[in-house]
Formats: structure tokens, sequence, C-alpha cells
């Protein structure tokens, strides 16, 4: 069975971009354009993975995370953090790097060519 | 003796007629008074008080010959009222003791309470020798009896006039002094109250460290009172420690070529205030340091702006990158085929298109950096580091670059290991841009090489090239925001101008400092210095 990623980006174009690569390598998708949305779709939709944008003005992806993160039934689903920006400024990569402000698994800069992101998730998943 | 109202109108005019002989100036008496400072000498001017007019006409007579200018007045009254009008054009009085009316020794008192100094010789009638010595002890100057000969006359004018110089003369010395005693006076209050007056806090030491000298705006930029920094040491008025710092140092100098030391400093508890200071020692001719001069200005609003521009600078650089990166994510998709197959001159133009979009979110990254550094954000978290462990893993990350281009990159293992105290982000950085450049500005089969030592407390590490170097005239501007060099073999190369300024804001934020060195064609080194962790003087 094929496993289902959930893609949580508030921009329809990545959403589209990301959801094409993982669909070329035969996953199911599943996509929310927001941070609550995200929340919800990630309890509906039982996702085997979740990649997180960073930056979405309703709750931005440290947030989502951290929620994720705080749920016993979800805690498990890894979560790939796509970091195009950084959200603050003062937050420099060095902070994001020593795992200080996120618990997410993973991260990957935006924009991110196929095969990393597909390397990256196949990784994540075999974990 | 005349007198009688019929006689008087004729008289009064005729004792106020100027009796002029001005003769030529050449022909002048070498006895006409001659000022200090004054071209033109003022005319001599002798008034003769005497009812007689043949005593008024001889001696106007007399004296005008030697090109004196001659006054006359027929009685007492007459003659005060002239020397009241003029009382500084009167050199000389010839006072007649014996007239109707108004006696001489009248006349004289009150010549002497117009003016003690006015030069009276009394015309004595009568040889008398008693009313001679009592007008004298009234305060005439001399006396002249009657009857006496032209020359006579002459001779004891002349003495007059004598003292007359000499009693001009040092009035003359008396106002030049009170007047520039006077000057300095002004001077002083002058300086004192520009001083006061200016927007610039300035700030006087003597050699000793006393301060001397202060305006009220050095002591609001330093947050403390006018009155507890004038005439007390430095270290007891609670400067700032960086600024005390410096005086100290400017008035320690020997070295002639230390001139000026600008900072910039923050004041106040959460440096909410910020300060440029200038101080410079004062030295005397022969190159002693008497004291030094601190002029303080205030940049808030500068820093204020500044802050301002970066973070304008971020905000739009935050909302170009996003669509600039989905396009990028899109060309990426189509550039996988994902989305279905391309022809060769397809995946071309879409090659050539996804390296404009880099370069694009390259040069927004920089952007992004350089107002992180600018806004004080990026050196955030100093630590102790080994400059070998962030270069050793810098040239790891670029040996598949350097490979690519079949670059020579080499990194030998340092005799030394010098500590320092930095951002291990903005390390990084520094020399990711450095090795990173090597490599792009140096053809196929070329060499870069990074080396690193202790020099006189600080790091230093050098990164040179072989490659094709930088012309003379560029090498100023290399390390200005946005500066590239343009050449037929820099068109190919991808960048934004902004690395090379990255660097340096980094290293001036460390306290250290970049030099280049290069010639063209011939390779290049940059020298980076930075203070080792144990360098007090950091």
């Amino acid at each position: 069975m094929a496993k289902k990623i959930l893609i949580v980006d508030d921009d329809p174009d990545l959403v589209e971009a990301v959801s094409m690569i993982l669909e070329s390598k035969n996953y199911d998708v599943a996509a929310a354009y927001g941070g609550i949305e995200g929340l919800q779709k990630a309890k509906s939709e039982n996702p085997d993975l979740i990649v997180l944008d960073v930056m979405m003005p309703d709750k931005d992806g440290y947030a989502v995370c951290k929620e994720l993160k705080a749920d016993s039934q979800l805690s498990k689903i890894p979560v790939l953090l796509l970091t195009a920006v950084v959200s603050k400024i003062s937050t420099t990569r060095y902070t994001q790097q020593m795992g200080m402000e996120t618990e997410a698994d993973d991260y990957i800069d935006k924009p991110v060519e196929p095969e990393v992101l597909v390397k990256r998730i196949e990784a994540l998943l075999s974990k | 003796m005349r007198s009688g109202p019929s006689g008087l109108e004729d008289m009064k005019l005729r004792a106020c007629r100027r009796i002029s002989y001005l003769l030529p100036q050449a022909k002048r008496s070498s006895n006409e008074v001659l000022l200090i400072g004054e071209d033109m000498p003022d005319p001599i001017n002798i008034l003769v008080v005497d009812d007689e007019q043949i005593m008024r006409d001889g001696s106007s007579r007399i004296l005008s010959k030697d090109g004196w200018e001659v006054l006359t007045a027929d009685n007492g009254q007459q003659g005060l009222e002239i020397i009241r009008n003029q009382p500084d054009q009167i050199d000389v009085i010839l006072l007649d003791l014996m007239m109707p009316g108004m006696s001489g020794m009248e006349v004289l008192d009150h010549i002497r309470s117009i003016d003690p100094n006015l030069l009276v010789i009394v015309i004595t009638g009568y040889a008398t020798v008693e009313s001679a010595v009592e007008a004298m002890k009234k305060g005439a100057y001399d006396f002249i009896p009657k009857p006496f000969t032209p020359d006579q006359l002459r001779i004891v004018v002349r003495r007059a006039l004598d003292k007359r110089n000499l009693q001009k003369e040092a009035e003359f010395l008396r106002r030049e002094r009170e007047k520039s005693l006077r000057d300095i006076a002004t001077e002083k209050s002058k300086i004192k109250t520009i001083i006061n007056c200016m927007g610039d806090g300035v700030l006087v030491c003597d050699r000793d460290g006393y301060i001397v000298l202060t305006n009220p705006a050095a002591g609001r930029m330093l947050k403390v009172s006018e009155t507890s920094l004038i005439g007390n040491f430095l270290s007891q008025c609670n400067l700032d420690p960086e600024l005390s710092m410096t005086i100290e140092e400017s008035l320690k100098s020997k070295d002639l070529n230390y001139t000026s030391v600008s900072q910039e400093l923050g004041i106040g508890e959460s440096g909410e205030t910020f300060l440029r200071a200038h101080t410079a020692p004062v030295r005397s001719d022969l190159g002693e340091t008497m004291g030094s001069v601190t002029v303080l200005q205030d940049i808030s609003h500068l820093k204020e702006l500044d802050k301002m521009k970066s973070e304008f600078i971020a905000m739009v650089a935050h909302e170009l990158r996003a669509p600039i990166a989905a396009v990028e994510q899109q060309l990426n998709v189509i550039l996988n085929r994902v989305a279905g197959d391309l022809t060769e001159k397809q995946e071309k133009l879409l090659v050539r298109a996804k390296e404009r979009t880099k370069g694009l979110l390259n040069l927004i990254k920089d952007l992004l950096d350089l107002s992180k550094i600018e806004a004080g954000r990026m050196v955030q978290y100093k630590e102790p580091l080994t400059l070998q462990e962030i270069i050793q893993k810098v040239v790891d990350l670029m040996r598949v670059e350097a490979e690519n281009k079949k670059i020579d990159l080499q990194f030998p293992i340092p005799s030394q290991n010098p500590l320092i105290h930095a951002d291990r982000t903005s390390m990084e950085g520094i020399f990711t841009n450095l090795i990173s450049n090597a490599i792009k500005y140096t053809p196929e089969g070329g060499k870069v090489w990074v080396s690193l030592s202790e020099e006189r407390g600080f790091a230093k590490a050098l990164v040179s090239d072989t490659g094709i170097g930088i012309k003379k005239d560029d090498l100023p501007r290399i390390f200005d925001k946005f500066y590239r060099v343009r050449t037929i073999e820099t068109r190919q190369i991808v960048g934004t101008g902004l690395g090379l300024s990255i660097v340096k804001s980094i290293v001036d934020a460390h306290l250290g400092s970049i030099s280049v060195e290069s010639e063209e064609g011939g390779g290049t080194t940059f020298t980076v210095l930075l203070p080792k962790e144990s360098n007090p003087t950091s």
C-alpha cells in the first residue's frame, strides 16, 4: 500500500509542485493550505509523513510541529520542515540547526531538488 | 582792561575765530605730536585766554608760526566754554591771571575740574612770584611772566607740548592695553559660548587625565551632569569605560603618528543612545602630549534609520523570496520530467531559467544576511572556537565544487591552532564566501590553498588562489556593497556583489580586519585577522 504524505503550505503553487514530485514516486498525497487546516488533516487523513512549511499566516510551521509532537496520537508521524526563510530574522539558521526552535525530524531548504526531497522522505519513512 | 556790553558781541566773535595757519606737512614742527598707530597727527591746538587783545594777537602770531593752531578767548567764561566744547582738542592753555570778571585763578580751578590733565601755563601780569606759586599749587603746569619775548613763549609752550605728548602716548598705551585685555576676555567668553551652544559634546582633558573643559551637550550625551565632569579625574566621572580607555591611551601615546581615534559607544542601560567619539591628543610644539580633546556626536537617529532600512530590506527580501522559490520549485518539477517529457531545447532554456532564479535567490539571501548584520542580529552567539575546525568543515564542503573544476584545494594542518571568540555561523560564512570565490575565479587546473597561523594576538587566516586576480583599480572597492568586477572572464560567473561586503561586516563585528593582495592574472590572497580569545586588548 502506498504511503500517504500530507503537504502543508499556504502557497498552492508549491503544494502542487511538491505533490507532482511525490505522486510521480507513487505516494498518496493530501494537501492543506494553512497551519490550522494542516493540524486537522493530520488527524483526519492519518498520513505517514508530513511536509510542513514554516512561514504560514494563520499558524506557522514551528507552532504546528509543536502541537503535533505534543499530541500522543500524532507525535510518531515524522515531520519534514520546509524552511524557505526563517520566520524571524533574529532566528538564525544556527538556532535551527541546533534544534533550539523546532522538534521537526528533518528540515530542508526551499526550493528543493526533487531527488533530494525524495531521498529525505525515504530516509524518514524507513526509520 | 575793557569791558562793557557794547563791545562784548564783537569780542566774542573774535574770540571764537579760529586762527588757523595750517602749514604743509613737510614744514611742520618736529615738536608735533606723532601718535602711535595714526597716520595723520592731530593738529596742535593752543588756547589763549587773555583780556588784552595785544596779548591775544601777539601770542597767536608767534605760536602760529610754529604751525600750531591758536584759539583765543577774551575772558574766562569764553575760555571755559571752548574747553568744555572740545576738551580733547585743546593741548595747552595760556591763561592770564588778571582778568576782569572771572579771575584767572577761578578759571584754573574750573579747568582742573573739567580735566585735571589739561596743561595750563599761567601768564602773570606783574612779576609776582606769589601768584605764580599759588597757580602752580592749584595745578598749573608752568608760568610765564609778562612781558615775555617770542622765544620765551615758545620755550614754555614747547615744554608743555612735550609733556602733552608723553601724556597722550601714555593714554594711548593705557587704552591699547585695556582693549587687548578686553579682547582676550571677549575671546574667552566667545569660545565658551560657542562650545556651550554646540550640539556636539566636547571633553578636554589635561595631561594628567583631569577634565578641564566640557559643555552641556557632553553631559547630556554621556548621561552625567556637567558639574560632575569638570575638575574631576577621568576615572571618577563614571564615563563609558571604552571612552575612558581611549582617552587614556591618547594621553599616553608617544607615537606622533597617533592622531585621532573614532569609536562608537552605546550609552545608557539598554544602550539606547549611540555616540560617535573622536579623540585626539593635543601636542605642544615639541611633540609633548599636553592633553586630549574628545568630540562626541549623537548618532542614535542615524542608527535608528539604519535599522529601519535594514528591516525594510529584510521585509522586501522575504516578500520577494517566496514567489521566486515557488517558480524555481516548479522549474525543478518540470526539469525532473515529473510533468512530462522535455525536448532538448526546452530543457536548455529551463536550465538557464533556473540559473537565473538561483541567482535571484542568492541575492536575496545575501541581502537578508547583510540586513541581519547591520541590524546587529547576525553576530549574536559568540563562543570560543578554533578556526581550524571551521575552515576544515568549509574546505570539506567545498571539495566537490573544487574537484568539479579540477582545482587543487588544500588546507595543510596548521602548527598553531588559535582559539577565537566568535559566532560559528558567521565564521563559516566568511570562509565559505572566500573559498568559494577563490574557486569561482580560478580557471580549471588551478590551485586554492588556505593556511592558518598566529600573529601578535591574532589568528591569521590566508585564502590564496592562482586565479585571474583583481585589477589595481578594482582593489579598493571590492568590499563595497554590490560592487562586482566586470571583465570578460567574470561575465559568466554568477554573483551578487554582496559576498565580500558581508565578509567584511562580519570581520568588523568581530573586531578583526581583512585585507587583499592581488595582481591581475597573478592570483589573489585574502588575509583575515581575528583577535584571539585570550587577547587582553580585544
